[in-house]
């Protein structure tokens, strides 16, 4: 018999798994939020149009699907500047219920124009370590969910780099610290901001292929409540700020899991939702939040 | 201010035309009934848009093939009426199926109600089919509270179904009878120990209406079973690693899995691979699909399922030639498997027919009459006696239930279910998998 | 107020479309259909109206399906075990889920509007959960329970009876929030909805209003909640849905937020087009013509389709010249 520490371990992991799926989600909404102010309710949908692009491409080409995530990420990129383009920069600056509402349209669009393709029936694909395991002490890890760990830490080093290095990265820095300070210094707002909801978008459809590789089901209605909890994370985490979403991300993951243990698994999604409510009761400006945003 | 007055003007008009259109669609022919009209309720849209699409195809399947056969007889016109199927798209939701049930009983004057599938979906337009005495065979709405509503007169709905506690019986009793018997000889449990059942439910009527039949049966027949865990998961959830994480903790020997098709086929996989839970879990009846056994793979080796319509394990005997029949009928028509909930809209189709036959009448009340006493030969589920007939107390019809085992076959790389209780239907004997641990002593 | 006042073309086409509603039940007659229809239509008027009222104030929900279903259960609870008629307990839900919802405004009032729409979404699905587990020996948990009919059914033709009075109470909702609105309570909801550093230095604060707007809001939905439970005479949990909290902001908008016809256009419009788009047998596109129209809509139109009129005469006026 192995000893609850080993249990509680075993859920741990389960909820470091989970948070990576949350952290990349919510990594790009507030890398959204922190240039253009906006936040996209329809952020989910990404996360769903990339398990449908792996699904798609890994039946066609049989390719390893861990290959595809070097044509979700880019699809999506596009994805998310043409949605930018076409929807978000017309109504830019009429006020924050608009952009709520604007992507119940989106969430409208993309949902069912994905179940006109494919049906709205479960999806699911197996990946080709789908058997392999591997023992750490006296757990057994699946390789998939480790390899999905290393994976999302990788994406997050890089988008730091780009964001540190590059004078891209940073010019989108600095359009997210003072928009009109940037406009001045010759930075094209406007193209960071289409550029900059390409990369959220970009970072949810590789969230969308680490989804189906791990073997979880989808259907053209999954990413509506990943994508909300998302949006609490970077609520609790603080608006616009990364290392935020990432604390958040695993904290919520780990919550939950631990939720789904101690109290059964009908308080999973509501769980999250009262957390993020008691926090903003005691902080009305996330846990992380700047008083002045 | 002018052109404002018009414009205000020709959309009031616009409206009132919509609204109007909207009612007014047909005129009732003078000439007396041409055709028998079957109302179909299927969410045709909406999260049970896959299972709708199933009862409407079956449905017209069995139009089809009565239409081709020259139609029903109906002895008081002294000639032979074709079936026309309405269909009535409930939007997966409450207030869609209240228009769409109204709708087909008061605009399309239907003679016959089949479908409904959704127990919340039915309970809101049941009133609507007790007011206007309209007789509706009822192939979903599984929970009782459902069929036995005392709160209104249920005396024109039928209900072609197993209810919750008749899966659940047949569940429990094959536990009991071969299961329990099988793991005390094996690994040398004395007699009177009890057998350790963990139930994972799908918080939803569904889920909770399987758990609380299995948790009244135990007492109720004092059976020597346990529950040891009673674990719930959201609908549509996929992550199963953390609650079996918990009920491995609990040692069952079993696990009584309440679940759809896409949440079974993550559990089981990750029951065994993630979670390194070597039980074998027992299903029911609507997860015995095509999709299950290709999805599922390997790792459903040794499970067990209850079940009542199955694409690869068909009983030997009477049904056998018209489920093969119906199945490939529907491949060729449409493509694909056609379901549990097809298979019985198919026969409520054909149950309708009967009943108008027998009241040699298209009037509502004479064919809930005849309905009440019906004996139709099974057709394709298996029934007890042999017949569809309805109950007189609740009007639901009493199926034979079956339980499959799940064995790999080499050829398809997939599993493939056989029969192994009753006695009566069993095409092999039920055997613990290699595997298999069994819960604390 | 002289005659002219009265007689504006906008107040024509309200007094047009009341007369005819309240004739209709003599056009279409014992028509049961098209008097659902027209049933569910006037409800959810009711409830999308309540939804825009809290719009006046600057806020906004993403969970208004709480409200609804609060006072559903209230009202039904009520009837069922205290055995009170449902004119009564309709009330009483309203009253509940406005307690309620003074509370959820508690937390609400100091939030930005992100912040408070993930809150209101949140809410309905914490209800919901709590509906279905913990308080489940009361509410029936997913089976619900059978209420009465608010006629009930052994009258005759209840149906039209029924009409009437859900139609009385969306004339009433709606004569209330109009006068409320050209109340100074109005001008206060309006000076916080524009600006609400300003309007604190006008001397307004807009905590108690804020507060009114949610409650009343609630208040409202509430009594829509219980209307529809009383139509179906059966309740259940879906009654929290997502697409119930959804439908209320999509009629809303499509008519034109912030505007007393708006809810009322829209919710008639949408429901209409919704249904033809079901008759020519179009499933998953009936939600891409509706997702379609609201992002049109936004961008073009942000004043929905009440302003189409003025829009319309703005480009004629300006070709004529």
């Amino acid at each position: 018999m192995d000893g609850g520490i080993a249990v509680l371990g075993q859920v741990a992991f389960w909820g470091l798994y989970s948070g990576c799926i949350y952290i990349l989600l919510a990594t790009g909404l507030n890398l959204i939020f922190g240039v253009m102010k906006v936040v996209n309710f329809a952020h989910g949908e990404f996360l769903m149009l990339g398990t449908y692009i792996t699904f798609f491409f890994f039946v066609i080409s049989g390719f390893n699907p861990y290959l595809l995530l070097f044509l979700s990420i880019p699809i999506l990129i596009g994805a998310g500047i043409i949605v930018e383009r076409l929807c978000f920069r017309p109504i830019l600056g009429t006020g924050k219920l608009n952009e709520i509402f604007i992507s119940l349209g989106l969430i409208y669009i993309f949902q069912n124009g994905v179940a006109m393709v494919f049906t709205d029936e479960w999806r699911s694909m197996k990946s080709p370590f789908a058997d392999l395991t591997i023992g750490i002490g006296p757990i057994q890890l699946p390789l998939d969910y480790i390899i999905i760990v290393v994976i999302t830490a990788i994406i997050l080093v890089g988008l730091s780099v780009f964001l540190d290095r590059t004078t891209t990265g940073k010019a989108i820095r600095a359009s997210s610290q003072n928009r009109k300070g940037a406009m001045l210094m010759g930075i094209n707002v406007e193209r960071m901001d289409m550029l900059t909801f390409g990369i959220g978008a970009g970072l949810a459809g590789a969230a969308g292929t680490l989804w189906a590789v791990s073997g979880q089901v989808f259907n053209p209605y999954m990413g509506s409540v990943p994508a909300i909890k998302g949006f609490a994370i970077i609520i609790l985490g603080g608006l616009g700020s990364i290392p935020g979403a990432i604390i958040g991300g695993l904290a919520i993951g780990m919550v939950e899991n631990f939720t789904a243990f101690f109290l059964g698994g009908s308080w999973k999604d509501a769980i999250s939702f009262i957390l993020l409510i008691v926090v903003l009761l005691v902080r009305p400006t996330g846990l992380f939040g700047e008083a002045g945003e | 201010m002018r052109t404002d007055c018009i414009i205000y003007t020709i959309l009031g008009l616009l409206l009132i035309a919509l609204l109007l259109g909207a009612g007014c669609t047909q005129t009732p022919s003078a000439t007396g009934p041409s055709e028998i009209k079957i109302g179909v309720v299927a969410s045709m849209t909406g999260p049970a848009s896959t299972t709708g699409k199933d009862i409407w195809q079956s449905a017209e399947l069995a139009a089809n093939e009565i239409n081709a056969k020259g139609g029903v007889p109906v002895r008081e016109l002294g000639r032979s009426l074709p079936v026309r199927l309405i269909q009535g798209d409930d939007e997966s939701t409450r207030e869609g199926g209240m228009k769409a049930v109204t709708k087909l009983i008061t605009q399309d004057e239907v003679n016959v109600l089949v479908g409904g599938y959704s127990s919340a979906v039915v309970s809101a337009h049941q009133s609507i089919v007790a007011d206007n005495k309209v007789p509706y065979i009822i192939s979903g709405a599984s929970s009782s509270a459902v069929s036995r509503r005392t709160d209104l007169d249920t005396s024109y709905m039928f209900f072609h179904r197993p209810n919750t506690d008749d899966s659940a019986e047949a569940s429990i009793q094959f536990l009991t009878d071969v299961f329990r018997p099988a793991i005390n000889e094996k690994f040398g449990f004395s007699n009177d120990r009890k057998l350790r059942v963990a139930v994972i439910y799908q918080d939803s009527p569904f889920g909770k209406g399987q758990l609380d039949a299995v948790k009244a049966l135990i007492p109720a027949k004092n059976l020597p079973i346990e529950i040891v865990a009673e674990e719930p998961f959201k609908m549509g959830e996929s992550d199963f690693r953390t609650v079996l994480t918990s009920v491995r903790a609990k040692n069952p020997d079993v696990i009584y899995a309440v679940t759809f098709l896409n949440e079974l086929v993550p559990m089981t996989q990750q029951a065994r691979r993630d979670v390194g839970l070597n039980t074998v879990i027992m299903a029911i009846e609507n997860n015995d699909d095509p999709d299950y056994y290709s999805g599922v793979g390997v790792y459903g080796d040794g499970m067990i399922m209850e079940s009542r319509f199955s694409p690869y394990a068909v009983p030997a005997g009477s049904t056998e030639a018209a489920t093969r029949k119906f199945l490939s009928d529907f491949d060729k028509k449409y493509g694909g498997f056609a379901g549990m909930m097809g298979a019985a809209t198919y026969e409520s189709v054909y149950v309708a027919a009967a009943a108008i036959e027998q009241a040699g009448s298209l009037d509502r009340a004479k064919i809930r009459d005849a309905l009440a006493t019906i004996r139709v030969p099974q057709m394709m589920e298996i029934m007890k006696n042999g017949t569809i007939s309805f109950s007189p107390e609740f009007r639901e019809s009493k199926f034979e239930l079956y339980v499959v085992q799940l064995a790999m076959d080499q050829k398809s790389g997939e599993p493939r279910p056989v029969i192994v209780w009753p006695e009566s239907l069993k095409a092999g004997e039920f055997s613990i998998p290699d595997w298999y641990t069994p819960g604390s002593p | 107020m002289n005659l002219a006042q009265v007689r504006t073309p906008k107040n024509l086409l309200a007094a047009a479309i009341l007369i005819l509603a309240l004739a209709l039940p003599f056009l279409v007659g014992q028509n049961l259909y098209l008097l659902t229809v027209l049933v569910l239509m006037l409800i959810f008027i009711i409830y999308s109206s309540a939804w825009n009222f809290l719009t006046f104030s600057g806020q906004g929900s993403l969970g208004h399906a709480a409200f609804l279903g609060l006072g559903g259960y209230a009202a039904s609870l009520a009837t069922v075990r205290l055995g009170l008629p449902p004119l009564l307990t309709l009330v009483l839900g309203g009253l509940f889920s406005a307690f309620i919802g003074i509370l959820i405004g508690i937390t609400c009032v100091r939030l930005r509007e992100w912040f408070l729409a993930m809150v209101t979404f949140g809410f309905a699905v914490i209800i919901q959960t709590l509906v279905v587990s913990q308080l489940a020996p009361v509410t029936g948990g997913w089976d619900g329970f059978a209420v009465q009919k608010i006629v009930p059914t052994t009258i005759p033709g209840y149906l039209v009876l029924e009409y009437y009075v859900v139609f009385l109470i969306a004339v009433l909702v709606l004569v209330l929030f109009y006068l409320l609105l050209r109340s100074r309570i109005g001008l206060a909801l309006a000076a916080i909805r524009e600006n609400e550093t300003e309007a604190r230095a006008a001397g307004i604060n807009p905590v108690p209003f804020k507060l009114f707007a949610f409650g009343l809001s609630a208040f409202v939905s509430g009594i829509a909640g219980g209307l529809e439970i009383f139509h179906f005479g059966y309740i259940t949990p879906e009654i929290f849905g997502i697409d119930l909290s959804f439908w209320p902001i999509i009629y809303s908008i499509t008519g034109g937020l912030g505007t007393l016809a708006g809810p009322v256009i829209g919710t008639i419009v949408v429901t209409l087009l919704w249904d033809g788009l079901n008759v020519l047998g179009l499933t998953y596109g009936r939600f891409i013509i509706i997702g379609v129209l609201l992002v049109l809509i936004i961008i073009f139109l942000p004043r929905g389709l009440v302003s189409l009129p003025e829009e319309i005469g703005k480009k004629w006026g300006r070709k004529g010249k």
